[in-house]
């Protein structure tokens, strides 16, 4: 395992770098500033000039530079003033809003969209195969956000079941989690629903065909165990991919399904300092997401040995 | 509430009534204890630190929390609010303010003098609008309850300015007085009717009842900002909600009792729900569009009075608002100190499209791009400079439409070169009187960028003159050279809605949700 493990770490390290010149990059390359965020388009200049002195903005570049990595070498991804908090705090506050989306809405998508892929490999061509994938393709055509506020509208205004947005946290109130997640990670595992589904019916249809399904059919399997045991278990890896990219996409930041369920997540956290020019906070969550991609990534390949018994022998 | 007087009305105002509750609501005694309200805003404030920032979305918590010297009326004209008044010396060189006596922070420290001494100077070096302050030398304060104030130089609009809620001069414990710029939340120490529970960034601000409490007794009811004060909610939370479709939803299920803003289709399709109340607030802020009187063609006068000549701005602002508007030429608001009447300029509002060609050959127009930068996040902002970009190019006119974000769009405004047109509703500035409107057209920042001298000579009369009329006149000189020099073009006054469940019982729409002197039913 390590020997898979440490060259992808390795590799990692360069990523990382250049993210986090990028981030640093786009400080100077983007025009605005919170000082004139703060104090509004009428602000004199200098009321503007003395705000940027007691905020730290006016420092020249490099030595920001040089500040921002010093501290990220200590752990350190910096402070946000508009905030009063560290940037790692606000991330992490806000991580159990991210994660419970992401988790939720990326299992509802494997549950419903792994077995209707398996349902449509197995009856390929025919009526049943064209309305899974009809379905799922609709589940990935309709925008997050109006179905989100088709749902509000619905289950939330009409029938009253479900709360209309906002976050419960699951320590304080496990059954309102629920119920506050149910609609939001629903939107979200609708619209990954479908390249889930898409993905596993292919990879299916390819294994369908070997010669290890046709000796299980020969020995007599059912169709549905030949389909959930041997075709499921060798597509696996190209699932796992899909699934992996989705995870790490939502982890980073399911924006729109946040700011629609006013979720306090990651995302609405990123996009609120790119708003509001909060570059710390930017820079940390650029960061961040690169991050949850590299470590999204090594999971998902370390599901690959699990999921593929050939590549634990090489 | 500010009196409405329209030109030529919108069709929304007409068609939503205000709920007569509102008109009677304010007095004392009245009210239910207990409850927890839930306000919406859109936005998140970009700071908690009062004295710091000019955000709406600020104003609408802080002010719940802190307290002023002098604030505004339900007018807004300044008011005394923790001071009991103030003596200004013949020659406007002191002003000398006595404070209310026995009125208690939120730690339980009773407000002193000190308090006062103190707050005034951190505004001085953190504060949004701390420029006001150059104008004072020294403040002292001569015993507990007295504060004086040595000024450099004559300015008679001190308490006009430390009197706006644009970044209020808000008062603070000294102890906390020491803290850097958006660093005194938490605890967020005030003097006002609700004091601060919690901050969770991208989701809430709560608030609860503070029973200590020291309402103005100088007062017999709310006024704008100040007033007598009566708390009688348990707590207040203010949810951020970025989307008008959940906000609403929210509304209609009872999950959120009260939003800032609600958007003009959703109150046409609410307003005969009975379990809602709408209050419709006009006005709520100018819908304007800036020229750049420096750079390329609005640096033309003539390009520019053709641009003026070929705006129908009724059209603009009625499709910018969604009808939520109404026309007035006035660069200040009808009713208040500063109005300087309207003197024909309503001719203005027509488009005249035949002299708007005949100026741009004057002007010896030949095809050049004109730049119109507006931001994406303002719904108003983006719909008045697209409307404004077509009529622009009925006359032949190549327009540039550039959109962008927020920040953007304000550093590229303050760039000399390189835009032309802008759109604004400037909200709070009307509000607040004349010193930061005609502030906005002068100093070394100016909003169009190229100094002019009868603005200059207007902003300074308006900071030196003591006599009211003689302020008056610069504000009106300062309206017509807007005209004139066709340096900003006033679209029209634009609306807001808030809206209420029909069970928060005496409410009154104002520039913030106020959650003081009202209650559930």
């Amino acid at each position: 395992m390590l020997r898979l493990l440490f060259p992808r770490l390795v590799a990692a390290l360069p990523v990382l770098l250049v993210v986090s010149l990028v981030a640093f990059g786009l400080t100077l390359l983007v025009p605005g500033d919170m000082a004139a965020e703060m104090l509004g388009p009428s602000a004199t200049a200098p009321d503007l000039a003395r705000l940027r002195h007691e905020l730290g903005l006016d420092v020249p570049p490099l030595l920001r530079m040089a500040h921002w990595y010093g501290a990220l070498l200590r752990g350190d991804l910096g402070r946000s003033v508009l905030l009063n908090q560290s940037v790692a705090h606000a991330i992490l506050e806000r991580l159990p809003v991210t994660l419970s989306l992401a988790g939720i809405g990326v299992a509802l998508a494997c549950l419903v969209g792994i077995p209707l892929a398996l349902l449509a490999a197995a009856n390929a061509g025919r009526a049943a195969d064209q309305a899974a994938m009809g379905a799922a393709l609709a589940g990935l055509s309709l925008p997050d956000f109006w179905l989100g506020l088709v749902l509000i509208w619905t289950i939330g205004v009409k029938l009253e079941w479900l709360p209309t947005g906002g976050w419960v946290s699951p320590v304080d109130d496990p059954l309102g989690w629920l119920r506050a997640m149910a609609m939001p990670a629903g939107v979200l595992g609708l619209t990954q629903l479908g390249p889930i589904a898409r993905m596993t019916r292919s990879a299916a249809l390819e294994v369908a065909g070997s010669d290890f399904v046709r000796t299980a059919r020969a020995k007599g399997l059912a169709e549905p165990r030949v389909f959930a045991r041997h075709v499921l278990g060798a597509a696996l890896v190209p699932i796992l991919t899909v699934a992996g990219i989705g995870f790490g996409g939502a982890l980073g930041g399911a924006l729109v399904i946040e700011q629609v369920f006013s979720l306090p997540g990651v995302g609405r956290l990123v996009i609120g300092a790119v708003l509001r020019r909060d570059w710390p906070v930017i820079q940390g969550g650029l960061l961040l997401t690169a991050t949850v991609f590299v470590a999204v990534n090594l999971l998902v390949d370390l599901l690959y040995l699990w999921a593929d018994p050939r590549l634990r022998e090489r | 509430m500010i009196r409405r007087r329209g030109f030529n009305a919108g069709l929304l105002a007409a068609s939503l009534p205000l709920p007569a509750i509102a008109q009677s609501a304010g007095g004392t005694g009245e009210g239910r204890r207990g409850g927890d309200v839930v306000v919406a805003q859109q936005q998140q404030p970009p700071s908690l630190d009062s004295q710091t920032t000019t955000a709406q979305a600020a104003r609408n918590i802080s002010l719940h929390v802190y307290e002023s010297l002098f604030t505004r009326d339900e007018i807004s004209n300044p008011k005394p609010e923790l001071a009991e008044g103030y003596d200004m010396a013949a020659d406007g060189m002191t002003y000398r303010m006595p404070i209310r006596t026995g009125v208690k922070f939120h730690n339980g420290k009773v407000m002193t003098s000190a308090d006062v001494k103190a707050s005034m100077e951190r505004y001085a070096k953190v504060g949004g609008s701390g420029d006001i302050l150059k104008s004072v030398a020294a403040i002292e304060a001569p015993d507990a309850k007295t504060v004086v104030f040595k000024m450099a130089h004559v300015f008679p609009g001190f308490i006009e300015g430390i009197s706006s809620p644009r970044a209020p001069f808000v008062i603070m414990p000294e102890e906390e007085c020491g803290k850097p710029a958006g660093q005194t939340v938490p605890p967020m120490i005030g003097t006002g009717p609700f004091r601060f529970l919690e901050y969770r960034p991208d989701s809430h601000v709560k608030l609860a009842r503070f029973d200590d409490y020291v309402a103005n007794t100088a007062y017999d009811k709310r006024d704008g900002f100040t007033g007598r004060k009566i708390a009688y909610f348990d707590t207040v939370t203010f949810r951020f909600m970025p989307e008008g479709g959940a906000r609403t939803a929210g509304l209609q299920t009872g999950e959120l009792q009260v939003l800032e803003s609600l958007d003009v289709a959703a109150a046409k399709r609410l307003k005969d729900d009975k379990s809602i109340s709408i209050y419709p607030v006009m006005p709520w802020g100018f819908l304007t569009l800036m020229m750049n009187t420096n750079w390329g063609l609005t640096a033309n006068l003539d390009i520019r009075r053709a641009i003026q000549s070929a705006l129908d701005l009724e059209e603009i602002v009625a499709i910018a608002s969604d009808g939520n508007y109404r026309l007035d030429p006035a660069w200040q608001y009808a009713g208040t100190n500063y109005y300087p009447g309207i003197d024909g300029l309503d001719r203005f509002a027509r488009p005249d499209l035949a002299k708007a060609k005949q100026l741009l050959q004057a002007g010896d127009y030949k095809g050049e791009e004109l730049q119109l930068v507006a931001d994406t996040q303002a719904k108003v902002h983006l719909d008045a400079g697209t409307v404004a970009a077509e009529q622009l190019r009925a006359i032949g006119m190549k327009v540039n439409f550039r959109t962008m974000d927020w920040p953007t769009v304000i550093a590229t405004r303050t760039k000399p070169d390189g835009w032309n047109l802008w759109p604004l509703v400037m909200g709070i500035e009307p509000y607040e009187g004349p010193y930061n409107v005609v502030g906005f057209f002068a100093g070394r920042q100016t909003v169009q960028i190229k100094q002019d001298p009868v603005i200059e000579d207007a902003n300074n009369k308006l900071a030196t003159v003591l006599d009211l009329d003689g302020r008056r006149a610069a504000v009106k000189a300062f309206q017509a050279r807007l005209y004139d020099q066709a340096i900003a073009i006033k679209v029209g006054d634009v609306g807001n809605i808030q809206a209420t469940r029909s069970n928060v019982r005496g409410y009154a729409p104002y520039r913030i949700p106020r959650m003081w002197n009202c209650w559930f039913a």
